[in-house]
């Protein structure tokens, strides 16, 4: 054994180490910290930059637009209010009243909707700028979807976090070919729909409880998410031509309800997706105890789960609304005029013959982009961690 | 003061439970009476937390049935039971206060807001925590929490109290107060209780009886007294008591026990080849060397307090003898070690079984 000491002194560091070493654990070294600021600083304004243009572009006009950059106002160029102007009070509908009547418009449609099976009433026209009409579709649309996706996908999710199913793959087979069977016996043969559809839906039930304890192969839950969420992989391009001849076919094109229903079914997958994860990582002692003192099953899932998972929620919530805020593919195809949203008239102002009018684009995304950051700073709150604290040893 | 239950009787009738191939438990038979402190004791995987489970419904049994009172529960949903459990985790609702958490099961009963509040008060200032009604259960220590875990479990007054290791998340000394005050409550409300722990000191000093239990097979049901005195397997026997019973390894002729360097009589007489002769620390004596029933050295002494465990070598085993506390010796001396023969328990090395 040597008598050699083997100790890093302190002060024999040089100045290039000391300019590297983190002061303690979970500090950052001097280096570190100017270059973690110096990323951030440029990021900021790598981000900001864009939204400042927006901002100032929706307050200039044709001329101060194509002569040239300009970046601040009252010392490059004079901000007006032309766009705003043209895209908000030049329309004959654009007045004080517009919203008022937007309301009425919309709450007459809706009930005429709704008694359609009964009376018919014709659903009254819009007389209101298509700014605003665009604004109250893409407000309407939006939420109502959303709210569809998080009601159906919280509760699928929670249902694949928590009950094990073992689908037979045998009998999905088996309820695909009928299914096929069925179509084609209507559309080619001359079937009613109904009839072929109930024959092979009573097909259907009896085979599967003759045959169903003989198939083998088992799928899991695991199968059922991947299978919900490979409906997202594809990108809506690839389905928007069927989704737009099914419309066409029961007459819906240019409805709100058609794009609430392509808006709910598309981000499904997303909202189910995420929600299990949050589900999953519950601890399942709460349900168990919720059941021992009495509770029923939807009493657990509204009363102890979804409070617990409320961040998770609320994260999912805005996601998906700005998911469908932004929506613009399934828009273009399935809305005209009365069901237009938001994102195809800032589209409509880059095809003009007088070229791309970025002031009035602008003008109608400053419009846009407010109810974005009204949400994320409402659901923002939500957002906090540390709901579970206390709810298990800790 | 709440009224004392005049307690139920809880039947578990050849409970059988498989998860795929693994059986967890095999043929679990027990009848616990009424207002009876029932300890359910056994290593991790033993199959005991299962049993509770089952118990309350939150597993299904491969076969079986379970009996509360006179009515068949097998097939009955864990709400409809009559039972209340209190968990490892506590399983307190983090976003609920405390009254809120101790009033839950009353509040899906739909119980008037009047009466909740007074047996939320009941049940709390029971186990103490009536000034903690207004606080969130992060806000509380983890004694607290068990308290509130408690409250919730007795504000409806269940037929049946279960208990999944609910001390084993304390601090020692906590754990020691927690215990007494638990025997006190169980004692005053007379509630038939189901308790499960892997603490021997929790089983010895709570139950009423204790089950052992080893991969799912039921080992031994008797008072703690019984359970420690008489044995009924090796198991039982090495499980029970700290230190362990010493083992000592030999053959069984007639009534004399012979192992390698010495020859012990038993009372017990049978001819087994591979024989284990058992003597608790306590019952054995150190003497001085040449003399006792085995002859050894010094391995180890240590000083507890009120006595001293000296650990002795012996030619095969080493056996842990308990001394007076002003016992003396290096390491290494010689050393006699004396038993008596009514203190002596002999098992049979390959079945476990015990020879009376």
């Amino acid at each position: 054994m040597t008598n050699a000491t083997y100790k890093l002194e302190k002060s024999g560091r040089t100045f290039l180490e000391r300019l590297f070493e983190p002061p303690a654990i979970g500090k950052m070294s001097p280096v570190a910290n100017v270059t973690a600021y110096a990323i951030l600083l440029f990021w900021s304004a790598f981000v900001l930059f864009p939204i400042y243009w927006v901002v100032i572009t929706a307050f200039k006009d044709a001329q101060t637009v194509n002569e040239g950059p300009y970046f601040i106002p009252f010392v490059d160029f004079e901000p007006t209010l032309a766009a705003w102007r043209t895209q908000f009070l030049s329309d004959p509908f654009c007045d004080f009243y517009a919203i008022g009547r937007q309301i009425v418009l919309l709450a007459y449609n809706s009930a005429a909707f709704i008694v359609s099976p009964v009376v018919s009433l014709a659903p009254m026209e819009p007389q209101i700028c298509k700014v605003y009409l665009a604004y109250t579709n893409s407000l309407v649309i939006s939420i109502v979807s959303t709210a569809l996706c998080i009601v159906i996908g919280s509760m699928a999710a929670y249902a694949l976090a928590r009950i094990q199913y073992k689908p037979k793959f045998g009998n999905i087979v088996m309820f695909v070919i009928l299914t096929l069977v069925s179509i084609v016996a209507s559309t080619y043969a001359g079937v009613h729909w109904l009839a072929s559809a109930s024959v092979a839906l009573a097909l259907f039930f009896l085979l599967a409880r003759a045959f169903g304890k003989h198939f083998k192969g088992q799928l899991g839950n695991g199968d059922i998410l991947f299978w919900i969420i490979s409906q997202r992989i594809l990108p809506p391009v690839v389905v928007v031509i069927p989704v737009y001849m099914m419309f066409q076919a029961v007459g819906m094109i240019d409805t709100h309800f058609a794009l609430i229903l392509v808006y709910a079914v598309a981000n499904l997958p997303i909202v189910v997706w995420l929600m299990h994860d949050f589900f999953a990582g519950l601890p399942i002692e709460l349900e168990e105890s919720a059941q021992l003192d009495g509770a029923t099953r939807f009493g657990i899932f509204w009363e102890i789960v979804l409070p617990l998972t409320r961040p998770g929620l609320a994260a999912v919530t805005l996601l998906t609304l700005i998911l469908n805020w932004n929506e613009y593919i399934f828009a273009v195809f399935l809305s005209t005029s009365k069901a237009q949203t938001m994102p195809i008239m800032v589209a409509a102002k880059n095809a003009g013959e007088r070229g791309i009018l970025w002031w009035e684009m602008c003008a109608i995304i400053v419009v846009m982009i407010i109810p974005v950051i009204i949400m994320a700073i409402i659901l923002q709150r939500f957002i906090a961690r540390g709901v579970l604290l206390g709810a298990v040893k800790g | 003061m709440v009224s004392k239950s005049a307690g139920v009787p809880v039947v578990f009738d050849k409970i059988e439970k498989s998860f795929g191939v693994v059986r967890v438990l095999e043929e679990l038979s027990l009848n616990v009476e009424p207002g009876e402190f029932l300890v359910l004791l056994g290593a991790s995987g033993s199959g005991k937390t299962t049993a509770l489970r089952i118990m309350a419904g939150l597993e299904t049994a491969t076969s079986g049935r379970i009996l509360i009172g006179d009515r068949d529960v097998t097939e009955v949903l864990p709400k409809y039971r009559d039972v209340s459990m209190v968990f490892q985790s506590y399983a307190l609702y983090p976003h609920k206060t405390v009254a809120e958490n101790i009033g839950f099961p009353l509040k899906v009963r739909k119980v008037p807001e009047a009466e909740q509040k007074a047996a939320i008060l009941e049940s709390a200032s029971q186990v103490q925590i009536e000034g903690l009604l207004d606080r969130y259960p992060r806000q509380l220590s983890g004694g607290q929490r068990q308290r509130v875990a408690l409250a919730r479990a007795m504000i409806r007054r269940p037929s049946v109290f279960l208990m999944d290791e609910p001390l084993s998340n304390l601090d020692a000394k906590l754990r020691g107060h927690m215990r007494a005050e638990l025997k006190h409550m169980q004692s005053a409300l007379g509630i038939t209780t189901i308790y499960v722990t892997h603490d021997q000191i929790e089983a010895m000093t709570l139950a009423h009886r204790v089950a052992i239990l080893e991969k799912g097979v039921l080992q031994q049901l008797d008072t703690p007294a019984k359970i420690y005195n008489d044995p009924a397997n090796l198991f039982v026997a090495q499980f029970i008591g700290s230190p362990p019973m010493n083992v000592i390894r030999g053959s069984l002729a007639g009534n004399s026990f012979q192992t390698d360097n010495a020859v012990v009589t038993v009372n017990p007489t049978g001819q087994i080849k591979e024989a284990i002769l058992g003597v608790r620390p306590e019952d054995c004596s150190v003497v001085a060397a040449g003399k006792g029933s085995i002859a050894g050295s010094i391995y180890t002494t240590e000083l507890i307090g009120d006595h001293t465990l000296v650990t002795v070598q012996t030619a095969k085993d080493k056996l842990t003898v308990k001394a007076p506390k002003d016992f003396v010796g290096k390491d290494g001396d010689a050393i006699g070690v004396e038993m008596h023969r009514d203190h002596l328990y002999v098992f049979d090395a390959i079945s476990g079984e015990r020879l009376r």
